[in-house]
């Protein structure tokens, strides 16, 4: 053991170690110190305003403005994208512009853009709404012109001469008249031509027929073009109607009909001239007004992207402002009112850098006086912090996934790295599977300057942050699938011959008694002789079960060996003596010994029943061994083991509740009175804490939390051991699985003599290995070794209650936003 | 190739591994203890894997019987 305490300390065991400070910073160089510090990235600022609403606090107005600015981007965004003008980022050639200017450009900005999309707006509705009009003149004047059909076919065709093509006026005026005198006999019939949505048609209709008792003639067509409703902006299939009727009363109902379905009625003029007159004239409005829309269009664009090039560095820049004040806030004013105090964490080799910082903050703001930066005691527990790197970063996030380390608490993610993607591997052992999974690592590995910088979706943004996981898991994979001896489920002699061959020359009796074991065990991995043979799956599972065992046990070994460095650490002597000790002496007396049993029975191949020995170890420690004995001993070996198990029990149960209290009562003898609080005790610290440590000692609690404990170790011993079993299962499952593809896919497709039956044949085994295999299995077994990882590994010492170390950093920022 | 030979192997593969990452990534002792114990906890999951199923195959109790009629 005093190997260990001369090696240096391992990086990522545990975390960095912090301490708590406190700043007193001159109002004048707050602000300054503060950005530095923020880029810095290495404090963690504690929240001294807690009580106070976000109104009572200091910098209220600070950070009102700049909400208020962040709005007016998000408008300008909102307005770019909506535009979709693209705009070219500039480099940050322009200098570095002052707060208040920026607030006052916005402002500038903001309102110039609200103006240009009223003007815009108010443009669009006029220009719907002629469009709409000259719609309703097109096709209710052919309406109109088809109702006087009582005109002589001539009289119709010189209709259609003088609206379809360019006739003199005049003439044409004096034409029509002639033809209306002879329809004006039902002068009293009056019409209403508009425009509805299609969709209302009919119920307008029939509205209009039940409002006027059918006194009325509808005619529609359709708009032929789909139009932008002057309300919504969307385009709808509309109708031209004409409404024919007589009488004032029906006017009144009808116009009012309209209104309610939301029809525009626009005068159409009864004569044809009168009619193109006014089309003409509608159309040149039309133009006129397409012009303007779109040299207005040009304008707010213009604007937008000049807006735009500048946007994102403003949108920063504000948000880092914004931060800053929001951090200036948790400081406190002390009682001159001249200076702040503040209190954070920060790590213990950042503080020359923080020192360093602060100095040029003062300098930078001329300030007079210096800011004082030292340390302080505290009660509260320190929050942990690991130094990773992209490799380290993405196992870190797996273990902080199931909780934060206690504070120099011991880090499983040093041993997560290499057992996290072994245990995937066991489960999904194939090489070939594994060298697809490599191949997109490596994918992801050599790109990833590019893929960083890109917005990736949820699940790409997964895929490769766990990149170097991802690596590992192939990796191990590929080894575990060498062992296995699968390739797609195939098996290959790699290694050399097989150790199996038949009896004899014939082959004879190789499907009845099988072949038998001329050479060697196959140096390396399982013997290729085994797949498709008729006893391959009880061999196979009988090895994969025992592999899981014995994995189990190490693993849970491991952990166990952890907490006894942790208590080392701590100088805890009681959990060593009254909790390590008596852990590893039940788990290895009875799970131990049982991979102890496998060895034996491997080496020596005895016939024993393994079973039978652990069942009966316990029901009948005396009884015969028989014909399960496997070494000369071994029933006695037995009872002593199931002493030992059976003493370790109260050895973790009763004695440390015992001994803590009465070290409790030793510590604090006679200490009736609280202390008081002496000057040299910060203000700022809370007492509190401390005070209510004195007399917390609650026996019961603090038995009842060890018997829990026990328990939960003596029945989580049966409970883990027996849940490492799915290291088995899963990989059975993926074998078979990648059997039945292999054989009633592949070779089934590859049977038949059509090409095109084998091309889809490949097709289809390519798609069910890609997905079935490659995504959904790995999934799975990502999970599972997740888990055993979780449970399994780390209830054995891993407390997890820590807080994680959030540093006012303005990269950390820019993460959380995303 | 026998089992001590091969275990004799993997042990050689560890070290080679070791003294591999202490050369190219030297980067204080810390650190490097940290890789000397990936390289240690990955030999250690290979060679048991490999054990595991050597030792299974020593004197197994069941022989392939082919199937098929």
């Amino acid at each position: 053991m005093g190997v260990f305490d001369r090696l240096p300390p391992m990086d990522h065991l545990r975390s960095e170690k912090m301490c708590f400070v406190q700043l007193i910073i001159p109002a004048e160089s707050a602000r300054l110190a503060v950005t530095y510090l923020g880029e810095l990235g290495l404090l963690q600022f504690k929240d001294l305003n807690d009580d106070k609403s976000p109104f009572q606090r200091i910098f209220v107005n600070q950070v009102k403005r700049c909400a208020e600015m962040s709005r007016k981007l998000r408008f300008f965004s909102d307005q770019i994208n909506k535009a979709g003008v693209k705009s070219s980022v500039r480099p940050a050639m322009q200098p570095d512009i002052d707060l208040e200017e920026l607030e006052a450009k916005l402002g500038e900005h903001e309102h110039d853009l609200l103006e240009m999309n009223t003007n815009s707006e108010k443009l669009l509705q006029t220009y719907n709404e002629l469009l709409e009009f000259k719609l309703v003149l097109s096709k209710a004047g052919g309406i109109l012109a088809s109702s006087h059909n009582h005109a002589a076919p001539a009289e119709r065709e010189l209709d259609e001469n003088i609206f379809d093509k360019e006739m003199d006026d005049g003439n044409a005026y004096l034409l029509e008249q002639g033809i209306h005198l002879g329809v004006s006999e039902n002068s009293g019939v009056k019409f209403v031509s508009g425009i509805i949505l299609k969709s209302k048609a009919m119920a307008f209709e029939r509205m209009l027929f039940r409002a006027t008792r059918g006194n009325m003639f509808f005619n529609q067509a359709p708009a032929g073009e789909p139009v932008t409703g002057p309300i919504s902006g969307e385009e709808v299939e509309k109708t031209v109607f004409v409404v024919f009727f007589s009488g004032d009363q029906a006017k009144a109902k009808i116009l009012k009909i309209c209104d309610s379905f939301g029809a525009s009625c626009y005068p159409v003029p009864e004569e044809m001239v009168k009619q193109r007159q006014i089309f003409r004239e509608v159309s040149a409005r039309l133009a006129d007004l397409e012009a303007t829309l779109d040299a207005g269009i040009q304008h707010r664009n213009k604007a937008l992207e000049s807006v735009g090039s500048q946007l994102w560095r403003w949108i920063i820049m504000v948000k880092k402002e914004k931060a800053v004040y929001d951090t200036l806030n948790m400081l406190n004013f002390d009682v001159t009112k001249k200076c702040l105090v503040g209190e954070g964490w920060c790590p213990i080799f950042a503080k020359s850098q923080i020192k360093d910082v602060l100095q040029r903050a003062t300098l930078h703001s001329n300030s007079q006086v210096g800011i004082i930066f030292h340390e302080m005691d505290t009660i509260d527990s320190p929050p942990t912090y690991f130094r990773t790197d992209k490799f380290t970063n993405a196992f870190q996030e797996i273990v902080d996934a199931y909780g934060i380390a206690r504070y120099e608490e011991a880090n499983p993610a040093v041993y997560s790295v290499i057992t996290f993607p072994f245990l995937f591997a066991v489960m999904f052992g194939d090489w070939g599977h594994g060298i697809c999974l490599l191949l997109g690592a490596c994918v992801l590995i050599l790109r990833e300057k590019k893929l960083s910088s890109q917005k990736l979706g949820s699940f790409m943004e997964m895929a490769f942050g766990g990149r170097y996981v991802i690596l590992l898991m192939a990796l191990f994979s590929i080894y575990c699938g060498l062992i296995y001896n699968e390739f797609f489920s195939v098996p290959f002699h790699i290694f050399g011959k097989s150790a199996y061959e038949c009896r004899e020359k014939t082959c004879s009796d190789a499907h009845t008694a099988g072949l038998i074991k001329v050479r060697d065990a196959y140096p390396f991995g399982v013997d290729p002789s085994w797949r498709g043979s008729r006893s391959e799956l009880p061999f196979l599972n009988s090895l994969k079960m025992k592999m899981s065992i014995l994995m189990g046990v190490t693993q849970m070994n491991l952990g166990i060996v952890l907490s006894y460095f942790d208590a080392k650490f701590h100088g805890n002597a009681l959990d060593i003596r009254y909790q390590f000790i008596p852990q590893m002496i039940f788990l290895n007396s009875l799970f131990g010994y049982l991979a102890l049993l496998i060895l034996i029975k491997w080496c020596t191949g005895s016939q024993a029943d393994l079973y039978h020995v652990m069942i009966y170890m316990f029901l009948d420690p005396a009884g015969d061994l028989g014909e399960n004995q496997l070494f000369w001993g071994q029933k006695e070996l037995q009872i002593l083991l199931l002493l030992m198990a059976i003493v370790a029990v109260p050895w973790m149960l009763f004695p440390k509740p015992f001994i803590l209290k009465k070290l409790h009562k030793e510590r604090f003898q006679g200490h009736t009175y609280r202390f008081l609080g002496t000057s040299e005790m910060d203000p700022d610290s809370e007492p509190d804490s401390a005070r209510s440590r004195h007399d917390d000692f609650n026996f019961t609690e603090v038995f009842v939390h060890q018997m829990i404990h026990s328990i939960e170790f003596v029945l989580g011993a049966v409970s883990n051991t027996a849940s490492y079993l799915r290291l088995w299962a899963l990989s059975l499952a993926h074998s078979e699985l990648s059997t039945v593809f292999y054989e009633k896919l592949l070779l089934l497709a590859w049977g038949y003599d059509s090409f095109v039956v084998k091309l889809v044949g490949l097709l289809v085994f390519a798609f069910a290995t890609a997905f079935i295999l490659l995504m959904m299995e790995s999934l799975s077994a990502f999970l599972h070794a997740l888990r055993l990882h979780w449970v399994e590994f780390m209830n054995k010492f891993y407390h997890g209650d820590g807080y994680k170390f959030k540093p006012f950093s303005f990269a950390l920022l820019a993460d959380d936003e995303d | 190739m026998g089992f001590w030979v091969t275990t004799l192997i993997f042990l050689l593969a560890g070290v080679v591994g070791s003294l591999f990452s202490l050369l190219c990534c030297n980067r204080g002792p810390s650190t490097n203890l940290f890789h000397l114990t990936l390289v240690i906890t990955a030999t250690v999951c290979c060679w048991m894997m490999w054990a595991i199923v050597y030792l299974a195959q020593l004197k197994p109790l069941i022989n392939p019987i082919l199937s098929g009629e």
